[in-house]
């Protein structure tokens, strides 16, 4: 089957944009799949990183606002140190997650970290998981 | 000799062990640490798109006081804080435009000295003049380990250690410039050079979980135990790192993982610093060994300290 990509307006739109936040060519991709394969929490996920990218390719902004794989990306840039086409995959899944909900609420906020294990963490880990999760 | 160093946030909270170990060991190589006066946090994450930029401005604010305190090195041990400033470094010294932006940011500033209530306003730009080190560079490129060789008070025995790089030391390769990606050895060099025996292990690079800790706790249960059942596979008697976050994963959260994962014996976790400071004849009491939830005694035991190697 042949999909077009780039059809609508709205379609370029989100992905010009995806583009102009991360610095990345997303058209690069060819679906080798090593990001995928890498990535140590791609068990956890419902889309890997190269199917979002595909999404991302094909401007289907609604599909990729659901999966929850954007939220549980830990930005360990294995798979940006393994692309072939050098597409930093972290620097797109930020700049899609920047992208979504731009009004909505926090994925990962203070609110859902418990006073006890506030406590207990390194300081490095909260500014980091907000940082990435919140608004 | 003066050589600035940038603790970050964890080290003076959570893991003193990494910031007392790190000060006994290289005064035990005759450098003195010096704070950048007034620093804050780095922000922990590097910027990752276009428009984020002011998440630019606490790093380099950081490295535009060691700049004005005189220094053209800072080094830091953290991971995080060491990718966070290396980066927002070289963004600075590779992007014109980010340049211009944070320093006309930063033009706003104004420091008021504690005594004296002098009010700073003027800064020269900061053109990204300070060079980021990780103390394992520094190590190998300023000190040397044939040096470190010659300064060793404890004999390790070869004892097997497994080095764990982490993410943020060695990824992205163009930016970091720490080491190959997926074949490092640096840390290997280090272990070598105090006395113990580097483990080959395949996962030493592999993310423990990072901040997932926080948002999904059990993906970074996995992550974690895949490292440390893997360098113990290898015959790792301990695991050593240099990120306190590694470090809350990998041994303050073991307990968990044992309880998930019932085949999985226990493996004791240490900072890399700590085990140069043992080597170089530093006592166990200022180790910084209280911390730590699985003992590491077994790592730190028997053998005074005497000249044993010339």
């Amino acid at each position: 089957m042949r999909v077009k990509l780039k059809s609508g307006r709205d379609q370029r739109k989100f992905i010009e944009r995806i583009e102009e936040l991360s610095g990345e060519n997303v058209f690069a991709c060819y679906q080798c799949g090593r990001c995928s394969a890498g990535c140590p929490v791609a068990s956890e996920m419902d889309l890997l990183p190269n199917q979002i990218i595909r999404l991302v390719q094909m401007g289907l902004e609604e599909e990729v606002r659901r999966s929850k794989t954007l939220f549980l990306c830990a930005s360990c840039f294995t798979c940006g140190s393994r692309c072939p086409k050098g597409i930093d995959m972290a620097r797109v899944m930020e700049a899609v997650r920047h992208v979504l909900d731009p009004k909505g609420k926090d994925a990962y906020g203070p609110l859902d970290v418990s006073p006890e294990l506030a406590r207990e963490l390194p300081q490095q880990v909260l500014v980091s998981v907000f940082r990435k999760f919140s608004k | 000799m003066k050589l600035h160093y940038y603790p970050g946030c964890t080290l003076k909270e959570k893991t003193p062990g990494l910031d007392i170990s790190t000060r006994e060991a290289m005064k035990r190589l005759d450098i003195e640490l010096v704070e950048p006066e007034g620093w804050t946090c780095c922000g922990a994450e590097y910027p990752l798109t276009a428009e984020k930029i002011s998440g630019l401005a606490a790093p380099i604010r950081v490295l535009r006081q060691v700049r004005d305190e005189g220094g053209d090195v800072i080094v830091t041990t953290c991971s995080f804080c060491y990718s966070v400033l290396k980066r927002s470094n070289k963004a600075l010294q590779d992007d014109p435009l980010k340049r211009k932006r944070i320093n006309a940011f930063l033009r706003d500033d104004i420091k008021i000295d504690p005594l004296t209530k002098e009010r700073t306003t003027h800064f020269e730009d900061y053109n990204g003049e300070v060079q980021v080190l990780h103390l394992l560079e520094y190590l190998r490129d300023r000190v040397g380990f044939p040096r470190i060789r010659e300064r060793l008070k404890r004999d390790l025995g070869n004892l097997p250690i497994a080095a764990y790089y982490g993410c943020r030391l060695l990824r992205p390769k163009d930016e970091m410039d720490f080491d190959e990606p997926d074949s490092p050895h640096l840390f290997e060099e280090f272990l070598e050079a105090v006395g113990c025996a580097a483990v080959d292990y395949p996962f030493k690079q592999e993310c423990c979980g990072s901040y997932l800790v926080v948002s999904l706790p059990d993906a970074a249960t996995e992550a974690s135990y895949r490292v440390l059942r893997s360098a113990k596979m290898n015959g790792a008697e301990a695991i050593t790192v240099t990120c306190p976050l590694c470090f809350y994963n990998l041994d303050h959260r073991q307990e968990t993982i044992k309880a998930t994962y019932l085949d999985f014996p226990g493996l004791p976790v240490v900072f890399f610093t700590q085990l140069l400071a043992w080597a170089l004849g530093v006592d166990r009491s200022v180790l910084g060994l209280g911390e730590h939830r699985v003992p590491a005694d077994g790592v730190f035991s028997g053998t005074p300290a005497t000249e044993v190697r010339t």
